[in-house]
């Protein structure tokens, strides 16, 4: 490994040595606002490290490439969790006693995503996916008084499990193909051939059995709204974001250099899950009384507006999927921030009637929710109008005029369910329902938090370009496909 | 200096977030300072800012202020820039020294009101996205500041909001101007496809350059962009909203008259007015309208009885003035007119407001009578603003200005005889129903007793624009009359001036004459036959009935029943046979379709986990499948 090497991998190195310290200190020391002040620091300075990386070599056969691509989702997922820790650092200290593992967790789950956002080979792509997953089997079981808790961890665990196994299958189809791990080096034996094999088709399958069960599109989505409703509000928040936001930069990444937009038989097999997981996630929703399963069946079709994107392929794809996962990454954290505020003591606040009349009691957090849901309806002047923008455009591009119009058609739909969620929080509280309600728990440095999200999402709504113009730039500082 | 400018707007619509945030816990005194002060301040912001110009313009004589980009996807790139030149000057000043001199006499007019601060919320709203319209270097901010007056036009018509009938002559307004409005759309959705960008000045660059003179999509973009024009500035035909209008508060209709809203149809055909040229049929048709419009609505002011009533359709009448003169390629003098208007209108209306708050909410001309001795201050400033309506020659400023106009129409680019006519026709009618309504509001027999007079903040802003009304015309007089020219020499770097026929030059002066006898021939029909015949006067109340042809032109030609016979209640008809709705049945299906899916697709989620074991292998092999077989 050469220094230069050794400087690009500093944000990693940063995340995975800083926990063999933090471990040390919580087993002679336990104090929960030390831990979770050192947890932010240490994203903090992760995220730092990220402006000094040096302009990457390319250089064929490398593991991981830490290019601009990379660069900017590490980035994103740095900050997605800091946001988590935030957010978790009043809802676990509630149910728990020492729950300063919950913040290492935390840091090696973002560690396993980070080497995902750049990952360049097989083999990291597994590495990188199983610390992901064995870190958010616990953080989903954490809270072990609880038996939705078990339930959803034991639920994920074995599903993740199986999904692994297809997916490892998948990845030894290629390495009997091709002779290799690496994606450039498979790449260029596909060029040679011209049409895969239908070995290496099944290959492509199994691999995607694998993404989509992580990415929770049809038809490996069923374990979605049991895990989002019995995990803790703010790891919910984690897989929704940072654990779906990592596989999906991947598997842009992995078509790009397979140069997999020339295959039409992949093509149309993500053109059918996309409008699937469109419909599939959008018409459950429907009548869905349950927030917390209501944000599950919505980012099932979020996703699926997603790969619309992924679908139409070139550049505009590569800058709108950023756009819409930035957008969508600050949308659902303000969400689930909301959700987890609310939630004290014995359950969460996950049925729509504790949002009764939320706004005439705590209107602030009405209002971070009410610009949650609009953002993720797509509602002009919030991110998600402008991601969506982004999307529909791309598509237009491409000319995919089906998938356009059934992403309109599904947008149409989903309104219903937002709205029906914002119509309650400002309908009169009834006299004397409020018995009914769990406490709040919110803690300063959640409000905090919450209260960036929110502007943030407002902000880029009315001005975009900020982002746009990061985007363009750091992405493009290495452009690695 | 002229970076500020985006301080113009900002100050009125700070006052409203404000005011739209806080009022309800603000002293009225608070309101009162907020609402008439960010006014205030956005006037002397902008004085300061003309004055800066006007020393030292920029090159060019345009100045363009972006703030940001909107957004910036597949090449199109609307920007959010203000736009400053001679024309948005003119608007600018108007807008925000009316504005702020009907805020002031607000603050008193209003002053028993519960609504205070949402009433001054909406206005500084008003105000501030009427700055935006005319500021807008880019026409899709133009349009929100366009949807802006029209949502604050609904919300003010409406303001009080008790009694279903404003509520219903709000929702007119709205709807007669989204017919325009919609046209406006359609418009601007052609041009950023022609062109692929709605810059103004790219778009007109663009325009001239690409398009030939005659040209037919010049014409059809030129023509939905007066679609939105005609229904804001109340013309024919979407002209039946403005008289309804006056369910508002007397200020509001001050507002809406003078200085914002009805004039930015007038503006907007300025702004493009290269996109105008391109096209001499509408053009044409520009300058029929202006002048069909201004006879039908001044003919029907002659019989109304409601004193702001006459009021409205008066302002039809002279925004069809101004349509006359931008239709035959005059825009300095549409533009002229548009300020000497905004002077004498909102003296006029004003004037109106405090008449009917001495006579405790009278709207009744016929109920009127005498006040010339009870309300000295307001007869003297209602004279001004009634001869410069009726531009009387010499001493008023609305015989310049209106006078360029019937010069123009003959003599102008598209000018012919008719038009000249038609306006020569309307200068008499106008000073007819102007001198109607005063003497019969002011003179003759007292009829109902004065129970207030109004104090300082009413009484400033009337002698203001009395003085203005008088004296506002002498920037800029005819060749005859010592040719100053400072006013359409400012505006000369927007405008290039359109040849004038040669052969037809020294017609002036012996047009002037008959331009100037109109009126005077008005105030003396006026005069003959409703000072010396009193019992005239009571005739046109409406419950004598009177001929056909009154009733005619009191119900303003009769245009409302026209729609409601032709849409109206077509519609009514469709939508009683259509009660089990056809149109609802593809909502409704989508509903039930959707929840019948939701219901089939619930069983999936069992929560038993071998069930979504088997979902993902049975995905797998239909992934496998699929991609081996296909």
């Amino acid at each position: 490994m050469t220094l230069v090497e050794l400087h690009e991998m500093i944000p990693l190195l940063i995340l995975g040595g800083a926990v063999v310290p933090l471990l040390l200190t919580v087993s002679f020391y336990r104090n929960l606002k030390l831990t979770v002040a050192l947890t932010v620091l240490i994203f903090i300075a992760a995220f730092t490290s990220l402006f000094f990386a040096p302009k990457p070599v390319r250089t064929d056969g490398s593991l991981l490439s830490m290019d601009g691509y990379a660069l900017f989702y590490i980035g994103l997922f740095l900050a997605a969790s800091l946001v988590v820790a935030l957010l978790s650092y009043g809802y676990v200290r509630e149910r728990k006693d020492d729950c300063q593992e919950f913040y290492i967790l935390l840091i090696l789950a973002t560690l396993g995503a980070s080497v995902l956002a750049a990952a360049n080979s097989f083999i990291p792509l597994f590495l990188g996916l199983e610390i992901l997953s064995v870190s958010l089997y616990v953080l989903i079981s954490y809270l072990r008084g609880f038996t939705r808790c078990i339930e959803a961890g034991v639920k994920y665990l074995i599903l993740a499990a199986a999904s692994s196994a297809f997916l490892l299958f998948g990845i030894a189809l290629f390495y009997a193909e091709c002779g290799t791990m690496d994606f450039k080096g498979i790449s260029e034996i596909l060029q040679i051939q011209g049409m895969p094999t239908p070995l290496l088709y099944a290959a492509f399958g199994l691999l995607f059995v694998g993404f989509g069960f992580k990415l929770a599109i049809v038809p490996f989505h069923m374990w979605t709204p049991d895990v989002y409703e019995g995990a803790p509000s703010p790891v919910t928040a984690y897989i929704a974001t940072v654990s779906k936001g990592a596989v999906f930069s991947l598997l842009v990444r992995f078509f790009f250099i397979m140069g997999a937009h020339q295959y039409k038989k992949l093509l149309f097999l993500f053109s059918a899950i996309a409008v699937a997981s469109m419909f599939t996630g959008n018409l459950l929703a429907l009548r869905q009384e349950n927030v917390k399963r209501v944000l599950a069946y919505s980012s099932i079709a979020h996703l699926g507006y997603l790969l619309v994107a992924f679908i139409a392929g070139g550049d505009l794809a590569v800058e709108a999927a950023a756009f819409y996962l930035v957008s969508y990454f600050i949308t659902t954290l303000a969400a689930f921030g909301v959700v987890a505020a609310l939630s004290g003591g014995e359950r969460d606040a996950d049925s729509i009637e504790d949002y009764r009349g939320l706004f005439w009691q705590r209107p602030w957090l009405a209002a971070a929710l009410t610009a949650a849901l609009l953002s993720l309806a797509g509602i002009p002047l919030t991110a998600g109008f402008l991601a969506k923008y982004y999307l529909v455009a791309a598509g237009m591009k491409a000319r995919l005029w089906a998938l356009v119009i059934i992403l309109i058609i599904n947008s149409a739909i989903s309104i219903y369910y937002y709205l029906r969620i914002v119509a309650v929080m400002y309908a009169e509280p009834d006299a004397g329902q409020n018995a009914g309600r769990t406490a709040f728990s919110s803690s300063p440095a959640a409000g905090v938090a919450l209260c960036v999200m929110t502007l943030l999402l407002v902000w880029i709504g009315v001005y975009p370009q900020t982002l746009i113009t990061i985007i363009n730039a750091v992405i493009n500082y290495a452009y690695p496909f | 200096m002229t970076e500020l400018v985006w301080i113009i707007p900002a100050l009125p619509l700070a006052g409203f977030l404000t005011l739209a945030f806080f009022g309800r816990r603000l002293a009225r005194p608070a309101v009162a300072w907020i609402g008439a002060g960010s006014v205030g301040l956005s006037a002397a912001a902008a004085s300061v800012l003309a004055a800066a110009f006007m020393v030292n313009p920029p090159a060019g004589s345009s100045y363009t202020l972006t703030l940001w980009t909107w957004m910036s996807v597949g090449g199109f790139a609307p920007q959010i820039s203000f736009y400053l030149d001679p024309l948005s000057i003119v608007f600018v000043l108007i807008i925000t020294f009316v504005g702020f001199l009907i805020h002031l006499y607000s603050v008193e007019f209003m002053a028993d009101d519960e609504g205070y601060s949402r009433f001054f919320a909406y206005m500084n709203l008003f105000i501030g996205s009427m700055l935006i319209l005319v500021l807008a270097g880019d026409l899709l901010l133009l349009y929100l500041g366009w949807e802006g007056v029209g949502l604050c036009s609904y919300l003010l018509i409406g303001f009080w909001y008790r009694d279903p009938k404003n509520g219903l002559a709000a929702r007119k307004a709205f709807i007669m101007t989204r017919v325009g409005d919609t046209a406006m759309a359609i418009g601007l959705f052609l041009l950023l496809k022609s062109f692929g960008t709605l810059n103004v000045q790219d778009l007109m660059a663009a325009a001239s350059g690409q398009w030939s003179r005659g040209s037919a999509l010049a014409a059809v973009s030129a023509a939905l962009l007066l679609g939105g024009a005609l229904g804001k500035s109340a013309q024919l035909p979407l002209q039946t909203w403005l008289p309804d209008a006056m369910a508002g508060p007397t200020p509001v209709s001050a507002l809406i008259h003078a200085a914002t809203m009805v004039t930015a149809g007038v503006y907007l055909i300025g702004r493009t007015h290269a996109l105008f040229e391109l096209a001499p049929v509408v053009m044409n048709a520009v300058a029929v309208i202006g002048a069909a419009t201004l006879l039908v609505a001044g003919l029907s002011a002659l019989a109304q009885t409601d004193i702001k009533r006459v009021l409205a359709y008066s302002t039809i009448s002279q925004i069809g003035y101004m349509f006359l003169a931008l239709g035959v390629g005059a825009w300095s003098a549409a533009i002229f007119h548009f300020v000497t208007h905004a002077f004498f209108k909102a003296l006029l209306f004003l004037g109106a407001g405090a008449v009917i708050l001495a006579l405790d909410d009278e709207h009744d001309m016929t109920k009127m009578g005498g006040l010339r001795k009870k309300l000295p201050l307001v007869f003297w400033s209602f004279m001004a603003g009634a001869a410069s309506l009726s531009a009387l020659p010499l001493v008023s400023a609305g015989f310049y200005s209106k006078e360029m106009i019937l010069w123009r129409s003959f003599v102008g680019w598209s000018g012919n005889p008719l038009l000249w006519a038609a306006g020569l026709a309307g200068a008499f009618i106008t000073a007819l129903y102007t001198f109607r309504m005063v003497f019969i509001t002011f003179f003759g027999q007292p009829k109902s007793d004065v129970h207030r007079v109004p104090g300082w903040r009413m009484n400033l802003p009337l002698l203001v624009l009395a003085c203005l009304s008088v004296a506002g015309g002498f920037v800029e007089t005819p060749d005859t009359l010592g040719n100053v020219r400072i006013f359409s020499g400012f505006l000369r770097s927007v405008f290039q001036a359109l040849p004038v026929r040669e052969s037809l030059a020294g017609l002036e002066l012996s047009l002037q004459i008959p331009a100037a006898l109109a009126p005077l021939l008005g105030l003396l029909a006026a005069y003959l036959f409703y000072m010396t015949i009193p019992a005239n006067g009571r005739r046109f109340s409406p419950a004598a009935r009177g001929s056909r042809l009154r009733r005619f032109f009191f119900s303003g030609w009769g245009f409302d029943w026209l729609y409601d016979k032709l849409f109206v209640l077509p519609f009514i008809f469709a939508a009683r046979k259509n009660r089990n709705d056809v149109a609802d049945m593809v909502n409704r299906g989508i509903a039930a379709i959707s929840l019948s899916a939701n219901r089939g697709l619930s069983w999936t989620q069992s929560g038993m986990l071998r069930w979504y074991a088997i979902g993902i292998a049975a995905g797998a092999i239909i992934m496998i499948g699929l991609a081996v077989v296909l």
